[in-house]
Protein backbone atom coordinates (compact mmCIF):
# COMPACT_ATOMS: atom_id res chain seq x y z
CA UNK A 1 0.00 0.00 0.00
CA UNK A 2 2.98 2.21 0.63
CA UNK A 3 4.08 2.10 -2.98
CA UNK A 4 0.51 2.75 -4.14
CA UNK A 5 0.42 5.99 -2.14
CA UNK A 6 3.78 6.93 -3.65
CA UNK A 7 2.42 6.27 -7.13
CA UNK A 8 -0.62 8.48 -6.54
CA UNK A 9 1.49 11.30 -5.09
CA UNK A 10 3.82 10.94 -8.06
CA UNK A 11 0.93 11.36 -10.49
CA UNK A 12 -0.51 14.38 -8.66
CA UNK A 13 2.86 16.12 -8.43
CA UNK A 14 3.77 15.15 -11.99
CA UNK A 15 0.61 16.65 -13.44
CA UNK A 16 0.93 19.74 -11.23
CA UNK A 17 4.49 20.24 -12.48
CA UNK A 18 3.30 19.90 -16.06
CA UNK A 19 0.75 22.68 -15.55
CA UNK A 20 3.28 24.91 -13.81
CA UNK A 21 5.73 24.55 -16.70
CA UNK A 22 2.92 25.12 -19.17
CA UNK A 23 1.87 28.25 -17.32
CA UNK A 24 5.41 29.64 -17.13
CA UNK A 25 6.06 28.84 -20.78
CA UNK A 26 2.89 30.61 -21.93
CA UNK A 27 3.66 33.58 -19.71
CA UNK A 28 7.37 34.20 -20.32
CA UNK A 29 8.53 31.99 -23.21
CA UNK A 30 5.92 32.38 -25.94
CA UNK A 31 3.44 34.95 -24.91
CA UNK A 32 1.00 34.70 -27.76
CA UNK A 33 -2.77 34.27 -28.04
CA UNK A 34 -2.00 31.06 -29.92
CA UNK A 35 -0.52 29.51 -26.77
CA UNK A 36 -2.90 30.18 -23.85
CA UNK A 37 -2.02 29.62 -20.21
CA UNK A 38 -3.77 26.71 -18.42
CA UNK A 39 -6.22 29.01 -16.63
CA UNK A 40 -8.26 30.24 -19.60
CA UNK A 41 -8.17 26.68 -20.92
CA UNK A 42 -9.63 25.30 -17.67
CA UNK A 43 -12.20 28.10 -17.66
CA UNK A 44 -13.20 27.26 -21.21
CA UNK A 45 -13.31 23.58 -20.31
CA UNK A 46 -15.65 24.38 -17.43
CA UNK A 47 -17.95 26.37 -19.71
CA UNK A 48 -18.01 23.55 -22.26
CA UNK A 49 -18.84 21.11 -19.46
CA UNK A 50 -21.66 23.30 -18.17
CA UNK A 51 -23.10 23.63 -21.63
CA UNK A 52 -22.76 19.85 -22.04
CA UNK A 53 -20.78 20.23 -25.26
CA UNK A 54 -17.61 18.58 -23.98
CA UNK A 55 -19.44 15.52 -22.66
CA UNK A 56 -21.18 15.22 -26.02
CA UNK A 57 -17.89 15.19 -27.92
CA UNK A 58 -16.21 12.84 -25.48
CA UNK A 59 -19.13 10.45 -25.53
CA UNK A 60 -19.36 10.50 -29.33
CA UNK A 61 -15.68 9.55 -29.63
CA UNK A 62 -15.65 7.04 -26.77
CA UNK A 63 -18.79 5.31 -28.02
CA UNK A 64 -17.16 4.74 -31.41
CA UNK A 65 -13.93 3.56 -29.82
CA UNK A 66 -15.70 1.10 -27.52
CA UNK A 67 -17.98 -0.30 -30.22
CA UNK A 68 -15.21 -0.68 -32.78
CA UNK A 69 -12.78 -1.98 -30.20
CA UNK A 70 -15.18 -4.64 -28.93
CA UNK A 71 -16.09 -5.66 -32.47
CA UNK A 72 -12.43 -5.86 -33.46
CA UNK A 73 -11.53 -7.88 -30.37
CA UNK A 74 -14.49 -10.22 -30.87
CA UNK A 75 -13.23 -10.94 -34.37
CA UNK A 76 -9.52 -10.91 -33.52
CA UNK A 77 -9.43 -13.23 -30.49
CA UNK A 78 -10.99 -16.32 -32.15
CA UNK A 79 -8.92 -15.79 -35.30
CA UNK A 80 -5.76 -15.45 -33.21
CA UNK A 81 -6.64 -18.60 -31.25
CA UNK A 82 -7.23 -20.50 -34.50
CA UNK A 83 -3.96 -19.27 -36.04
CA UNK A 84 -2.06 -20.22 -32.90
CA UNK A 85 -3.68 -23.64 -32.59
CA UNK A 86 -3.92 -24.99 -36.13
CA UNK A 87 -1.02 -24.97 -38.56
CA UNK A 88 -3.14 -24.93 -41.75
CA UNK A 89 -5.04 -21.88 -40.47
CA UNK A 90 -1.74 -20.19 -39.63
CA UNK A 91 -0.32 -20.88 -43.10
CA UNK A 92 -3.49 -19.57 -44.72
CA UNK A 93 -4.14 -16.46 -42.62
CA UNK A 94 -0.67 -15.28 -41.63
CA UNK A 95 -0.09 -13.66 -45.04
CA UNK A 96 -3.28 -11.64 -44.44
CA UNK A 97 -2.20 -10.30 -41.08
CA UNK A 98 1.33 -9.67 -42.32
CA UNK A 99 -0.10 -7.69 -45.25
CA UNK A 100 -2.92 -5.72 -43.62
CA UNK A 101 -1.06 -4.69 -40.51
CA UNK A 102 1.16 -2.49 -42.70
CA UNK A 103 -1.84 -0.62 -44.09
CA UNK A 104 -2.62 1.76 -41.23
CA UNK A 105 -6.22 2.58 -40.40
CA UNK A 106 -5.67 6.26 -41.22
CA UNK A 107 -4.85 5.18 -44.78
CA UNK A 108 -8.19 3.36 -44.86
CA UNK A 109 -10.23 6.48 -43.94
CA UNK A 110 -10.96 7.40 -47.53
CA UNK A 111 -12.09 3.89 -48.37
CA UNK A 112 -14.18 3.72 -45.20
CA UNK A 113 -15.94 6.99 -46.03
CA UNK A 114 -16.62 5.87 -49.60
CA UNK A 115 -18.06 2.57 -48.37
CA UNK A 116 -19.87 3.62 -45.21
CA UNK A 117 -20.37 7.40 -45.45
CA UNK A 118 -19.42 9.83 -42.69
CA UNK A 119 -21.77 8.31 -40.08
CA UNK A 120 -21.03 5.87 -37.28
CA UNK A 121 -20.33 2.88 -39.51
CA UNK A 122 -17.14 4.25 -41.03
CA UNK A 123 -15.65 5.08 -37.61
CA UNK A 124 -16.57 1.73 -36.11
CA UNK A 125 -15.13 -0.01 -39.17
CA UNK A 126 -11.84 1.89 -38.81
CA UNK A 127 -11.49 1.24 -35.08
CA UNK A 128 -12.36 -2.45 -35.57
CA UNK A 129 -9.85 -2.61 -38.41
CA UNK A 130 -7.05 -1.10 -36.35
CA UNK A 131 -7.89 -3.41 -33.42
CA UNK A 132 -8.22 -6.72 -35.25
CA UNK A 133 -4.67 -7.23 -36.46
CA UNK A 134 -2.95 -6.26 -33.24
CA UNK A 135 -5.23 -8.58 -31.25
CA UNK A 136 -4.81 -11.44 -33.75
CA UNK A 137 -1.02 -11.26 -33.61
CA UNK A 138 -0.85 -10.99 -29.80
CA UNK A 139 -3.34 -13.85 -29.31
CA UNK A 140 -1.57 -16.16 -31.76
CA UNK A 141 1.78 -15.40 -30.11
CA UNK A 142 0.22 -16.21 -26.72
CA UNK A 143 -1.04 -19.60 -27.90
CA UNK A 144 2.39 -20.36 -29.32
CA UNK A 145 4.04 -19.48 -26.00
CA UNK A 146 2.04 -21.92 -23.86
CA UNK A 147 4.64 -24.07 -22.08
CA UNK A 148 5.08 -27.60 -23.41
CA UNK A 149 5.09 -29.02 -19.87
CA UNK A 150 1.75 -27.35 -19.10
CA UNK A 151 0.14 -29.18 -22.00
CA UNK A 152 1.88 -32.46 -21.19
CA UNK A 153 0.88 -32.26 -17.54
CA UNK A 154 -2.76 -31.93 -18.58
CA UNK A 155 -2.45 -34.84 -21.02
CA UNK A 156 -1.12 -37.21 -18.38
CA UNK A 157 -3.85 -36.10 -15.99
CA UNK A 158 -6.27 -37.36 -18.62
CA UNK A 159 -7.17 -34.23 -20.60
CA UNK A 160 -8.53 -34.61 -24.12
CA UNK A 161 -7.73 -32.13 -26.91
CA UNK A 162 -10.66 -29.89 -26.12
CA UNK A 163 -9.83 -29.79 -22.40
CA UNK A 164 -6.20 -28.92 -23.18
CA UNK A 165 -7.45 -26.02 -25.26
CA UNK A 166 -10.15 -24.72 -22.92
CA UNK A 167 -8.44 -25.31 -19.58
CA UNK A 168 -4.76 -24.80 -20.43
CA UNK A 169 -4.10 -22.97 -23.70
CA UNK A 170 -6.91 -20.43 -23.28
CA UNK A 171 -6.21 -19.25 -19.71
CA UNK A 172 -2.46 -19.23 -20.38
CA UNK A 173 -3.13 -16.91 -23.33
CA UNK A 174 -5.33 -14.40 -21.49
CA UNK A 175 -2.46 -12.06 -20.46
CA UNK A 176 -1.25 -11.96 -24.08
CA UNK A 177 -4.77 -11.18 -25.31
CA UNK A 178 -5.14 -8.35 -22.79
CA UNK A 179 -1.74 -6.93 -23.73
CA UNK A 180 -2.74 -7.00 -27.40
CA UNK A 181 -6.02 -5.26 -26.58
CA UNK A 182 -4.15 -2.61 -24.63
CA UNK A 183 -1.91 -1.86 -27.61
CA UNK A 184 -4.95 -1.85 -29.87
CA UNK A 185 -6.67 0.68 -27.61
CA UNK A 186 -3.79 3.12 -28.10
CA UNK A 187 -4.15 2.67 -31.87
CA UNK A 188 -7.89 3.25 -31.56
CA UNK A 189 -7.30 6.72 -30.08
CA UNK A 190 -5.03 7.70 -32.98
CA UNK A 191 -7.52 6.37 -35.48
CA UNK A 192 -10.66 7.97 -34.06
CA UNK A 193 -9.15 11.46 -33.99
CA UNK A 194 -7.87 11.15 -37.53
CA UNK A 195 -11.21 9.81 -38.75
CA UNK A 196 -13.21 12.55 -37.01
CA UNK A 197 -10.87 15.24 -38.28
CA UNK A 198 -11.49 14.15 -41.84
CA UNK A 199 -15.13 13.24 -41.80
CA UNK A 200 -17.49 13.59 -38.88
CA UNK A 201 -20.33 15.63 -37.41
CA UNK A 202 -19.25 15.27 -33.80
CA UNK A 203 -16.57 13.89 -31.50
CA UNK A 204 -13.26 15.22 -30.18
CA UNK A 205 -11.66 15.17 -33.63
CA UNK A 206 -14.48 17.31 -35.00
CA UNK A 207 -14.08 19.62 -32.00
CA UNK A 208 -10.39 20.06 -32.86
CA UNK A 209 -11.19 20.76 -36.48
CA UNK A 210 -13.91 23.32 -35.73
CA UNK A 211 -11.74 25.08 -33.16
CA UNK A 212 -9.04 25.48 -35.78
CA UNK A 213 -11.51 26.92 -38.29
CA UNK A 214 -12.80 29.50 -35.81
CA UNK A 215 -9.41 30.08 -34.13
CA UNK A 216 -10.72 28.99 -30.70
CA UNK A 217 -7.31 28.07 -29.31
CA UNK A 218 -8.67 27.24 -25.84
CA UNK A 219 -11.06 24.69 -27.36
CA UNK A 220 -8.13 22.96 -29.06
CA UNK A 221 -6.36 22.59 -25.73
CA UNK A 222 -9.53 21.36 -24.00
CA UNK A 223 -9.87 18.66 -26.65
CA UNK A 224 -6.20 17.67 -26.36
CA UNK A 225 -6.35 17.41 -22.58
CA UNK A 226 -9.56 15.38 -22.80
CA UNK A 227 -7.86 12.92 -25.16
CA UNK A 228 -4.90 12.59 -22.83
CA UNK A 229 -7.08 11.94 -19.80
CA UNK A 230 -9.35 9.49 -21.59
CA UNK A 231 -6.40 7.53 -22.93
CA UNK A 232 -4.76 7.57 -19.54
CA UNK A 233 -7.92 6.29 -17.84
CA UNK A 234 -8.57 3.46 -20.32
CA UNK A 235 -4.94 2.37 -20.22
CA UNK A 236 -5.14 2.23 -16.41
CA UNK A 237 -8.15 -0.05 -16.65
CA UNK A 238 -6.20 -2.41 -18.91
CA UNK A 239 -3.17 -2.35 -16.67
CA UNK A 240 -5.33 -3.30 -13.71
CA UNK A 241 -6.97 -6.10 -15.70
CA UNK A 242 -3.64 -7.44 -16.89
CA UNK A 243 -2.27 -7.34 -13.38
CA UNK A 244 -5.36 -9.11 -12.05
CA UNK A 245 -4.76 -11.97 -14.49
CA UNK A 246 -1.02 -11.87 -14.98
CA UNK A 247 -0.03 -10.84 -11.48
CA UNK A 248 -0.18 -14.44 -10.40
CA UNK A 249 1.90 -15.53 -13.36
CA UNK A 250 5.55 -16.25 -13.03
CA UNK A 251 7.85 -13.25 -13.46
CA UNK A 252 9.22 -14.53 -16.80
CA UNK A 253 5.93 -13.53 -18.42
CA UNK B 1 3.45 -63.68 -15.66
CA UNK B 2 3.80 -60.30 -17.38
CA UNK B 3 5.83 -57.56 -15.70
CA UNK B 4 4.02 -54.42 -14.56
CA UNK B 5 6.11 -52.27 -16.93
CA UNK B 6 8.16 -53.66 -19.81
CA UNK B 7 10.61 -51.74 -21.96
CA UNK B 8 11.50 -54.17 -24.69
CA UNK B 9 14.46 -53.30 -26.94
CA UNK B 10 13.45 -49.64 -26.89
CA UNK B 11 15.41 -47.19 -29.02
CA UNK B 12 15.06 -43.56 -29.96
CA UNK B 13 16.76 -41.80 -32.82
CA UNK B 14 16.11 -38.07 -33.17
CA UNK B 15 16.21 -36.70 -36.69
CA UNK B 16 16.81 -32.99 -37.04
CA UNK B 17 18.58 -30.45 -39.22
CA UNK B 18 21.95 -31.56 -37.93
CA UNK B 19 21.28 -35.16 -38.90
CA UNK B 20 20.23 -38.19 -36.88
CA UNK B 21 21.19 -38.74 -33.23
CA UNK B 22 20.65 -42.11 -31.60
CA UNK B 23 19.87 -41.03 -28.02
CA UNK B 24 18.74 -44.42 -26.69
CA UNK B 25 19.58 -47.90 -28.02
CA UNK B 26 18.21 -51.32 -27.08
CA UNK B 27 16.93 -50.31 -23.66
CA UNK B 28 15.52 -53.28 -21.73
CA UNK B 29 13.87 -53.05 -18.32
CA UNK B 30 11.09 -54.72 -16.37
CA UNK B 31 9.52 -53.07 -13.35
CA UNK B 32 7.38 -54.96 -10.88
CA UNK B 33 4.39 -53.36 -9.22
CA UNK B 34 5.13 -51.33 -6.10
CA UNK B 35 8.86 -50.87 -6.62
CA UNK B 36 10.75 -47.60 -6.51
CA UNK B 37 13.16 -47.69 -9.43
CA UNK B 38 15.79 -44.97 -9.77
CA UNK B 39 17.26 -44.43 -13.21
CA UNK B 40 20.70 -42.92 -12.69
CA UNK B 41 22.96 -41.52 -15.36
CA UNK B 42 25.16 -38.65 -16.39
CA UNK B 43 23.66 -35.59 -18.04
CA UNK B 44 22.63 -36.24 -21.64
CA UNK B 45 22.71 -40.05 -21.42
CA UNK B 46 19.04 -40.33 -22.37
CA UNK B 47 17.16 -40.51 -19.06
CA UNK B 48 14.50 -37.96 -20.02
CA UNK B 49 14.18 -39.58 -23.42
CA UNK B 50 13.33 -42.92 -21.77
CA UNK B 51 10.81 -41.26 -19.46
CA UNK B 52 9.17 -39.31 -22.30
CA UNK B 53 8.63 -42.57 -24.17
CA UNK B 54 7.14 -44.30 -21.14
CA UNK B 55 4.94 -41.26 -20.47
CA UNK B 56 3.79 -41.44 -24.09
CA UNK B 57 5.02 -37.97 -25.06
CA UNK B 58 7.38 -39.52 -27.63
CA UNK B 59 7.05 -42.73 -29.63
CA UNK B 60 10.08 -45.06 -29.66
CA UNK B 61 11.70 -45.47 -33.06
CA UNK B 62 12.28 -49.13 -32.19
CA UNK B 63 11.11 -51.64 -29.61
CA UNK B 64 7.96 -51.58 -27.52
CA UNK B 65 6.79 -50.33 -24.13
CA UNK B 66 3.98 -52.09 -22.27
CA UNK B 67 2.16 -51.17 -19.09
CA UNK B 68 0.35 -54.13 -17.52
CA UNK B 69 0.71 -55.96 -20.80
CA UNK B 70 -0.85 -53.20 -22.94
CA UNK B 71 1.32 -51.23 -25.39
CA UNK B 72 1.76 -47.58 -24.42
CA UNK B 73 0.19 -45.24 -26.96
CA UNK B 74 0.31 -41.59 -26.01
CA UNK B 75 0.04 -40.00 -22.58
CA UNK B 76 -2.70 -41.09 -20.20
CA UNK B 77 -4.00 -40.72 -16.68
CA UNK B 78 -2.55 -44.12 -15.70
CA UNK B 79 0.95 -42.59 -15.65
CA UNK B 80 1.34 -39.49 -13.45
CA UNK B 81 4.31 -37.29 -14.30
CA UNK B 82 6.30 -34.92 -12.09
CA UNK B 83 8.38 -32.61 -14.25
CA UNK B 84 11.88 -31.34 -13.63
CA UNK B 85 10.99 -27.65 -13.62
CA UNK B 86 7.81 -26.18 -12.23
CA UNK B 87 6.62 -24.64 -15.52
CA UNK B 88 4.01 -27.37 -15.64
CA UNK B 89 1.98 -25.84 -12.81
CA UNK B 90 -0.97 -23.63 -13.76
CA UNK B 91 -0.16 -20.11 -12.60
CA UNK B 92 -3.78 -18.98 -12.85
CA UNK B 93 -5.01 -21.66 -10.46
CA UNK B 94 -4.51 -21.91 -6.70
CA UNK B 95 -2.39 -24.69 -5.24
CA UNK B 96 -5.59 -26.55 -4.37
CA UNK B 97 -7.06 -26.19 -7.87
CA UNK B 98 -3.77 -27.32 -9.40
CA UNK B 99 -3.91 -30.48 -7.29
CA UNK B 100 -7.58 -31.03 -8.18
CA UNK B 101 -7.01 -30.42 -11.92
CA UNK B 102 -7.15 -34.09 -12.88
CA UNK B 103 -10.31 -34.61 -10.83
CA UNK B 104 -11.93 -31.66 -12.56
CA UNK B 105 -11.11 -33.19 -15.96
CA UNK B 106 -13.13 -36.22 -14.90
CA UNK B 107 -16.10 -34.04 -13.97
CA UNK B 108 -15.90 -34.61 -10.23
CA UNK B 109 -18.02 -32.15 -8.18
CA UNK B 110 -16.51 -29.15 -6.45
CA UNK B 111 -16.93 -30.28 -2.85
CA UNK B 112 -15.49 -33.74 -3.43
CA UNK B 113 -12.58 -32.27 -5.38
CA UNK B 114 -11.80 -29.91 -2.56
CA UNK B 115 -11.82 -32.63 0.06
CA UNK B 116 -9.44 -34.82 -1.94
CA UNK B 117 -7.13 -31.91 -2.80
CA UNK B 118 -6.92 -30.90 0.86
CA UNK B 119 -6.04 -34.46 1.83
CA UNK B 120 -3.10 -34.41 -0.61
CA UNK B 121 -2.09 -30.88 0.45
CA UNK B 122 -1.72 -32.29 3.96
CA UNK B 123 0.15 -35.32 2.68
CA UNK B 124 2.85 -33.16 1.05
CA UNK B 125 3.08 -30.91 4.10
CA UNK B 126 1.25 -27.87 2.70
CA UNK B 127 -1.73 -27.79 5.05
CA UNK B 128 -3.38 -24.36 4.92
CA UNK B 129 -1.49 -23.21 1.80
CA UNK B 130 -4.21 -24.28 -0.64
CA UNK B 131 -5.38 -20.78 -1.55
CA UNK B 132 -1.96 -19.55 -2.67
CA UNK B 133 -0.95 -19.30 -6.30
CA UNK B 134 2.24 -20.96 -7.58
CA UNK B 135 4.00 -17.59 -7.85
CA UNK B 136 3.57 -17.19 -4.09
CA UNK B 137 5.27 -20.51 -3.33
CA UNK B 138 8.94 -21.47 -3.08
CA UNK B 139 10.61 -23.92 -5.45
CA UNK B 140 10.33 -26.75 -2.95
CA UNK B 141 6.65 -26.04 -2.34
CA UNK B 142 5.97 -26.04 -6.06
CA UNK B 143 7.50 -29.49 -6.39
CA UNK B 144 5.32 -30.65 -3.49
CA UNK B 145 2.29 -29.37 -5.41
CA UNK B 146 3.41 -31.27 -8.50
CA UNK B 147 3.73 -34.47 -6.50
CA UNK B 148 0.32 -33.92 -4.87
CA UNK B 149 -1.24 -33.17 -8.26
CA UNK B 150 0.08 -36.41 -9.73
CA UNK B 151 -0.95 -38.50 -6.69
CA UNK B 152 -4.41 -36.96 -6.31
CA UNK B 153 -5.25 -38.29 -9.78
CA UNK B 154 -4.51 -41.82 -8.47
CA UNK B 155 -2.39 -43.05 -11.39
CA UNK B 156 -1.15 -46.65 -11.73
CA UNK B 157 2.43 -45.39 -11.58
CA UNK B 158 4.48 -42.25 -11.08
CA UNK B 159 7.19 -40.91 -13.39
CA UNK B 160 9.51 -38.32 -11.89
CA UNK B 161 12.21 -36.53 -13.90
CA UNK B 162 14.84 -35.08 -11.55
CA UNK B 163 12.05 -33.45 -9.51
CA UNK B 164 14.44 -32.10 -6.88
CA UNK B 165 17.27 -31.20 -9.27
CA UNK B 166 16.75 -27.44 -9.03
CA UNK B 167 16.41 -27.30 -5.22
CA UNK B 168 19.04 -26.41 -2.63
CA UNK B 169 20.66 -29.31 -0.77
CA UNK B 170 18.65 -28.85 2.45
CA UNK B 171 15.26 -28.63 0.76
CA UNK B 172 16.22 -31.57 -1.43
CA UNK B 173 17.01 -33.77 1.59
CA UNK B 174 13.72 -32.83 3.27
CA UNK B 175 11.70 -33.60 0.13
CA UNK B 176 13.53 -36.89 -0.41
CA UNK B 177 12.54 -37.88 3.12
CA UNK B 178 8.90 -36.96 2.54
CA UNK B 179 8.71 -38.70 -0.82
CA UNK B 180 10.14 -41.82 0.78
CA UNK B 181 7.54 -41.65 3.55
CA UNK B 182 4.67 -41.12 1.08
CA UNK B 183 5.87 -44.02 -1.04
CA UNK B 184 6.20 -46.28 2.01
CA UNK B 185 2.55 -45.51 2.78
CA UNK B 186 1.00 -46.02 -0.66
CA UNK B 187 3.59 -48.24 -2.46
CA UNK B 188 2.86 -46.85 -5.88
CA UNK B 189 5.25 -47.94 -8.62
CA UNK B 190 7.75 -45.15 -9.24
CA UNK B 191 10.28 -44.51 -11.97
CA UNK B 192 12.49 -41.79 -10.57
CA UNK B 193 15.19 -40.14 -12.67
CA UNK B 194 18.25 -38.56 -11.09
CA UNK B 195 21.93 -37.92 -11.60
CA UNK B 196 22.55 -37.86 -7.83
CA UNK B 197 23.98 -41.12 -6.48
CA UNK B 198 23.04 -40.42 -2.86
CA UNK B 199 19.49 -39.53 -3.84
CA UNK B 200 19.16 -42.78 -5.80
CA UNK B 201 20.52 -44.88 -2.91
CA UNK B 202 18.29 -43.11 -0.37
CA UNK B 203 15.04 -43.63 -2.30
CA UNK B 204 15.28 -46.70 -4.50
CA UNK B 205 14.50 -50.34 -4.11
CA UNK B 206 16.61 -50.79 -7.26
CA UNK B 207 19.00 -48.41 -9.03
CA UNK B 208 19.52 -48.67 -12.77
CA UNK B 209 22.76 -47.15 -14.02
CA UNK B 210 22.79 -45.89 -17.60
CA UNK B 211 25.65 -45.92 -20.06
CA UNK B 212 26.42 -42.54 -21.58
CA UNK B 213 25.20 -41.66 -25.08
CA UNK B 214 25.04 -41.80 -27.98
CA UNK B 215 23.12 -45.02 -27.76
CA UNK B 216 22.41 -44.63 -24.04
CA UNK B 217 21.23 -47.84 -22.50
CA UNK B 218 20.95 -49.66 -19.19
CA UNK B 219 24.37 -50.77 -17.98
CA UNK B 220 23.60 -52.45 -14.66
CA UNK B 221 20.86 -52.73 -12.05
CA UNK B 222 21.77 -52.63 -8.36
CA UNK B 223 19.18 -53.72 -5.76
CA UNK B 224 19.27 -51.67 -2.56
CA UNK B 225 17.93 -54.00 0.13
CA UNK B 226 17.89 -51.55 3.02
CA UNK B 227 14.93 -50.69 5.25
CA UNK B 228 13.19 -47.28 5.16
CA UNK B 229 13.78 -44.64 6.41
CA UNK B 230 17.39 -44.99 5.36
CA UNK B 231 20.33 -44.20 7.55
CA UNK B 232 22.69 -42.39 5.19
CA UNK B 233 25.70 -42.71 7.44
CA UNK B 234 25.32 -46.46 8.00
CA UNK B 235 27.95 -48.85 6.65
CA UNK B 236 25.37 -50.69 4.57
CA UNK B 237 24.28 -47.43 2.91
CA UNK B 238 27.91 -46.51 2.26
CA UNK B 239 28.51 -49.89 0.66
CA UNK B 240 25.59 -49.42 -1.73
CA UNK B 241 26.75 -45.90 -2.49
CA UNK B 242 30.25 -47.18 -3.31
CA UNK B 243 28.90 -49.92 -5.55
CA UNK B 244 26.77 -47.50 -7.57
CA UNK B 245 29.52 -44.90 -7.57
CA UNK B 246 31.96 -47.31 -9.20
CA UNK B 247 29.49 -48.08 -11.97
CA UNK B 248 28.78 -44.44 -12.72
CA UNK B 249 32.39 -43.33 -12.29
CA UNK B 250 33.36 -45.26 -15.40
CA UNK B 251 30.76 -43.23 -17.30
CA UNK B 252 32.01 -39.87 -16.03
CA UNK B 253 35.69 -40.66 -16.71
CA UNK B 254 35.56 -43.25 -19.48
CA UNK B 255 39.28 -43.03 -20.26
CA UNK B 256 40.63 -42.74 -16.73
N1 LIG C 1 14.10 -33.59 -29.39
C1 LIG C 1 15.41 -33.88 -29.52
N2 LIG C 1 16.02 -33.74 -30.71
C2 LIG C 1 17.33 -34.06 -30.86
N3 LIG C 1 18.11 -34.50 -29.87
C3 LIG C 1 17.56 -34.67 -28.65
C4 LIG C 1 16.18 -34.36 -28.40
N4 LIG C 1 15.91 -34.61 -27.11
C5 LIG C 1 17.07 -35.04 -26.56
N5 LIG C 1 18.06 -35.09 -27.49
C6 LIG C 1 19.43 -35.54 -27.25
O1 LIG C 1 19.39 -36.83 -26.73
C7 LIG C 1 20.34 -36.99 -25.71
C8 LIG C 1 19.68 -37.44 -24.42
O2 LIG C 1 18.85 -36.38 -23.92
P1 LIG C 1 18.07 -36.50 -22.55
O3 LIG C 1 17.24 -37.73 -22.59
O4 LIG C 1 17.36 -35.25 -22.34
O5 LIG C 1 19.27 -36.66 -21.51
P2 LIG C 1 19.22 -36.67 -19.91
O6 LIG C 1 17.80 -36.49 -19.48
O7 LIG C 1 19.79 -37.99 -19.53
O8 LIG C 1 20.09 -35.56 -19.46
C9 LIG C 1 21.07 -35.67 -25.57
O9 LIG C 1 22.28 -35.73 -26.27
C10 LIG C 1 20.13 -34.69 -26.22
O10 LIG C 1 20.85 -33.64 -26.81
MG1 LIG D 1 16.91 -34.93 -18.36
Amino acid sequence: MHSRAATIIGYVLGFALLFVIWHLASRYLVSSVLFPSPFPVFERGWVLLEEGLLQESVWASMRRIIQGFLLGSAIGIPIGLAIGSFRPVRLLLEPWTEFFRFIPAVAMITVAVIWFGIGEESKIFLIAYTTVFVVVIATAAGVGAVGKDKVRAAQCLGANKFQVFALVALPATVPYILTGMRLAMANAFVTIVAAELVASNDGLGKMLWDARLFMQVEDIFVALISLGLLGFATDRVFRLLIRAFAGRFNPTM
Amino acid sequence: MVAFVELDGVGMTFRGRTGAYEAVRDFNLELSEGEFFCLLGTSGCGKTTVMNMLAGFDTPTSGQIRLEGKPVRGPGADRGVVFQGHDSLYDWLTARDNIAFGLRLRGMGRGERRAIADRFLNMVGLKGQGDKHPSELSGGMKQRIQIARALANDPRMLLMDEPFGALDAMTRAVLQGELSRIWSENRKTVLFITHDIEEACALATRVGVMKRGPGGTLKAVVPIDLPFPRERTSDAFMASFRQVHELIHAEIHPHA
